[in-house]
């Protein structure tokens, strides 16, 4: 293990080259492939007035947003981050509730999930999860030392997580519940918190959502459509069947960029939930296997960072990264889990590459987060200081 | 692992566990694993039953439609042409039109706006918003860019001639099928074969790529009728002008080639537009000179005379007394307009001898009478293959009576449709006999028919029909200058209920040059009704008009002198018989 640090730490360069770079590919793949599944709906739709590179525009905007955004992030120190994380968590609780107020928030098929800024729609949700991953941190970091204790170190953080989480199921956003939830029960879990604690936390949570599921028809509907797309492949299993044809069609090298049949009002959510699914048809397995690649190494290189944050003895931006890990490759694994049927259908996006403002933004920060714990372990292991 | 116990170091008592963030990382890079098994699934091993789901959404065959065939004259001319144009149709659940575009479109696909809104609030997901409208406001309703509204290319019958040729041409249906005249009858070869094609369609029904092999549609044949479009311009101008000068209720007109059997034209009176359709009544559609008949009259008076000399009863100048005019069969009696006194045969059927015809008709048994009729088409179709053509009434000999045989002799108590009796006379103007008529343009070469009569009956005969348009004959008014014609006159008695009314048929069928015939001319005015009625005054002038110009058209050889039209104004025609 120390030796594949040791191994990166020798790297000649001030940034972490790989993360950078799979972090660069996907955003661009993203934003060529959100070209291509939404240019037939953007011509064919009057909401976008016709245009076909209305999406493209946008995105490419929000890339622009995002990566400057990135460059001003990189600027500041974790200490700072550090020091606002619980003035940012709690802003982002307050967009949460202010997005709930009728007439504040903005209804899209039955969901609550965005504020109307003038021309852009921000959707709290996803800053959340950045959020929570800088706010978890903290907490974990400042209740270290009590961390085999129950009351204190989890209960507070349960509680808190409790009223996010009930926010969310407000909206609803099941998705942006299972990330946030998973990214501070994970960081947690990093922290130290009891092993055996997890292992009962897992069961109650299981029952939890198993509740939720039978309790609430629309989140019922969407598992019924995974469990079988071909049933009723026309009404609850309609988007899921289109996304496995797509895979279907795309076979090892996929029907060739812009010639998807599904992106043609076949599928729907093409340019944001079902991305996956068209660069499934257009580049083929191949395009899949470089996706899944690319967030894979962007995975590992968070938890890596944060590892050798660990031996620097630097306990909150080790605990960032990793959880920027967790989120990454949590929310990617269940966007593309969904995209295959592996997954029940929920809201989530495919981080870096799905089309939407919001979420291009907060990923292009953790991701400049993420380069900025690097750069600072660079500049402590040459003796530097921050 | 547990954690550490060896320090009481605050900060080193802050270590993370490093088995927890491996914990963490193999489950996510199992959870990824497990993503590209997964996809590796979908795309690689199992796909053929995802593309097979992908198909049997967004896979159609669509069909190719195919192009009917022309119908054009002998010449090349085209008498009925499919054109393209579009269909406009809609899946409505998709259609949402602001009030300006839904105004835009109803005026370009020439709808009542209320019109377009009904058509569009169905369940149905599929609707016809108008069929055949022309491609440029199909392309300006393309401009529009609506959402739910399509497309489809439709091919529209189009009749360059209009009402001229409807009754020959006939026209087509909505889905292309032939409804009337050739367009019915040429169905099968003006047909084509739709081809196909496996696409693959986007979810609005736009088609984004071809599939699989493409089976190209087979094009309709062509047909060239044998009608000349040259005489059938005289036929059908003289006809119309004919009935509108004499009030007539109708009138058809029938030009053959005497030498082939060709139909060179067909018209009726009233006609219609087959280019537009609307308000079509049963009176305009009707293909009168194959699908009604009529009592013919006089003009049935020749066949009477030559089955006289073809059985040697009578000879050309046998003399027949039709003294005073009348002759009383059983409890009837017939009449001649005006009392002759001895005729020959010649002069019965010049001067159209009710009498003398009857007296003729006596000797002769009824079953060979009967079999002349039927040898020369009547009582049958003439199966020039139009729908409805009918065959007229011959009824059977055996119970003819002496009354009926006499009237039969000239023309009544006997229908026939004046396609029939056109083709009839087509006998003298061969050497006897009855050519097969054709719809169709024939190769050239000799047309062999039936002998009906010798060669040496028929000269006769055709010499007693030239009598006829002769100074003495009834129908001084059908010469043609320069050319012999011969020819009869006809003026019936319409029956109406059962009985004869005032209301006349008046009717001239000729043929010439009367050296070597080269067209037989039907003419037929039913009831005119502007002071004459005789087939002479009215059919006669019409006959002569058409057949004028269609020798002129065809280059027929003079074989009289230019200006033998000189002793027509001398001439006052005698009145004929019944």
């Amino acid at each position: 293990m120390r030796a594949i640090l040791d191994n990166t730490r020798r790297a000649p360069t001030e940034v972490d080259m790989l993360l950078l770079w799979s972090g660069l590919v996907l955003l661009l793949l993203g934003m060529v492939m959100v070209y291509s599944a939404s240019i037939a709906t953007a011509e064919g739709s009057r909401f976008t007035g016709h245009q076909p590179a209305y999406f493209l525009v946008r995105h490419g905007v929000f890339l622009t947003v995002g990566i400057v955004a990135a460059v001003v992030a990189f600027q500041v120190p974790l200490t700072a981050w550090q020091q606002w994380a619980p003035y940012l968590f709690m802003a982002g609780v307050l967009l949460l509730v202010v997005v709930l107020i009728p007439g504040l928030g903005r209804d899209v098929n039955g969901a609550r999930r965005w504020l109307p800024l003038g021309p852009v729609n921000l959707q709290p949700s996803e800053l959340m999860k950045l959020f929570a991953v800088l706010y978890a941190a903290d907490y974990t970091v400042r209740k270290m030392p009590h961390m085999r204790d129950l009351k204190k170190a989890f209960l507070p953080m349960a509680a808190a997580m409790i009223f996010v989480g009930m926010l969310l199921l407000k909206e609803p956003d099941f998705g942006a519940f299972v990330v946030i939830i998973s990214i501070a029960m994970g960081i947690l879990f990093l922290g130290g918190l009891r092993a055996r604690l997890f292992a009962v936390l897992i069961v109650v949570m299981l029952v939890a959502f198993a509740i939720l599921i039978i309790v609430s028809p629309y989140r019922r509907e969407r598992i019924f459509g995974f469990m079988d797309p071909w049933t009723d492949a026309f009404g609850r299993g309609y988007q899921l069947s289109h996304a496995l044809i797509a895979f279907g069609r795309g076979e090892l090298f996929g029907v060739g960029l812009g010639a998807s049949v599904e992106k043609l009002f076949y599928l729907p959510e093409a340019h944001t939930d079902f991305l996956l699914a068209v660069i499934a048809e257009e580049l083929g397995f191949a395009g899949v296997l470089l996706v899944v690649a690319l967030f894979a190494v962007l995975v590992q290189r968070c938890f890596a960072i944060g590892r050798q944050c660990v031996t620097l003895d630097r306990l909150y931006p080790a605990l960032v990264a990793m959880g920027v890990g967790i989120w990454l490759g949590v929310q990617s694994f269940i966007n593309m889990g969904v995209n295959m049927g592996l997954l029940p259908t929920k809201g989530l996006t495919l981080p870096l590459m799905s089309f939407g403002g919001s979420g291009i933004l907060a990923n292009c920060i953790a991701l400049a987060v993420l380069l900025r714990i690097d750069w600072e372990n660079r500049q402590l292991m040459r003796g530097g200081k921050l | 692992m547990k954690p550490h116990k060896y320090t009481e170091s605050p900060v080193l008592h802050l270590k993370l566990d490093a088995w927890r963030s491996r914990a963490i990382v193999v489950l996510l890079m199992a959870a990824m694993v497990s993503l590209v098994g997964r996809s590796f699934y979908l795309q690689v091993i199992n796909n053929d039953f995802l593309q097979e789901k992908g198909e049997s959404r967004y896979r159609r065959d669509i069909e190719v439609s195919a192009s009917r065939g022309r119908i054009t004259d002998r010449n090349g001319e085209v008498l009925a042409i499919s054109t393209p144009m579009k269909s406009i149709w809609a899946i409505p659940s998709d259609v949402k039109l602001a009030p300006d575009q839904s105004r835009a479109l109803a005026q370009l696909l020439d709808l009542e706006q209320r019109e377009l809104n009904r058509k569009l609030a169905t369940d149905r997901n599929f609707v016809f918003l108008q069929r055949q409208i022309p491609p440029d406001a199909a392309d300006r309703i393309a401009a529009l860019k609506l959402p739910g509204i399509h497309q489809e290319k439709e091919y529209r019958r189009y009749y360059p001639s209009g009402e001229m040729t409807a009754h020959i041409v006939g026209f087509t249906g909505v889905d292309a099928k032939g409804l009337e005249g050739v367009e019915l009858a040429f169905q099968n070869q003006l047909e084509g074969k739709n081809g196909s094609r496996s696409v693959i369609k986007d979810r609005r029904g736009q088609i984004v790529e071809d599939v699989g092999s493409i089976k190209p549609p087979q094009d309709g044949r062509d047909i060239q009728l044998a009608l000349d479009g040259k005489i059938q311009y005289l036929a059908f101008s003289t006809l119309k002008q004919t009935v509108t000068d004499n009030a007539a209720k109708a009138g058809s007109v029938v030009v053959l080639d005497a030498k082939s059997g060709e139909v060179l034209a067909l018209a009726n009176w009233p006609t219609y537009n087959p280019n537009n359709r609307e308000r079509l009544s049963g009176a305009q559609l009707r293909n009168r000179a194959v699908t009604d008949t009529f009592e013919p009259g006089s003009t049935m008076k020749p066949f009477t005379a030559a089955l006289a000399l073809e059985k040697g009863k009578f000879r050309f100048d046998s003399l027949i007394n039709t003294a005073p005019g009348k002759l009383t069969i059983g409890t009837a009696t017939i009449s001649d307009a005006h009392p002759h006194g001895v005729l020959t045969l010649a002069q019965v059927i010049q001067k159209s001898s009710n009498v003398g015809t009857a007296k003729v008709a006596g000797t002769f048994a009824p079953k060979e009478m009967w079999e002349m009729f039927d040898s020369v088409g009547f009582g049958k179709p003439p199966r020039l293959g139009f729908p409805g053509e009918v065959g007229g009434r011959l009824r059977p000999y055996a119970h003819w009576r002496p009354i009926e045989q006499a009237t039969m002799s000239y023309g009544h108590g006997i229908a026939v449709s004046l396609v029939q009796m056109a083709r009839a006379y087509s006998v003298f103007a061969t050497d006897g006999e009855l050519l097969p008529l054709s719809l169709t343009k024939l190769p050239p070469g000799p047309v062999t028919g039936t002998r009906i009569f010798s060669p040496q009956t028929v000269q006769e005969v055709r010499t007693m029909l030239e009598m006829a348009t002769q100074p003495g004959g009834t129908a001084p008014k059908a010469q043609v200058p320069g050319y012999r014609v011969a020819g009869k006159t006809g003026t019936a008695y319409k029956i109406e209920n059962g009985v004869y009314a005032r209301k006349y048929v008046a009717s001239f069928i000729g043929l010439a040059p009367a050296s070597d015939p080269r067209l037989v001319v039907a003419v037929m005015i039913d009831e005119p009704s502007n002071g004459r009625h005789f087939g002479g005054d009215v059919a006669g002038p019409a006959f002569s008009r058409i057949m004028a110009g269609a020798l002129r058209t065809l280059g027929v050889p003079h074989d009289a002198p230019l200006n033998s039209n000189l002793q027509v104004a001398q001439v006052v025609a005698e009145p004929e018989g019944m």
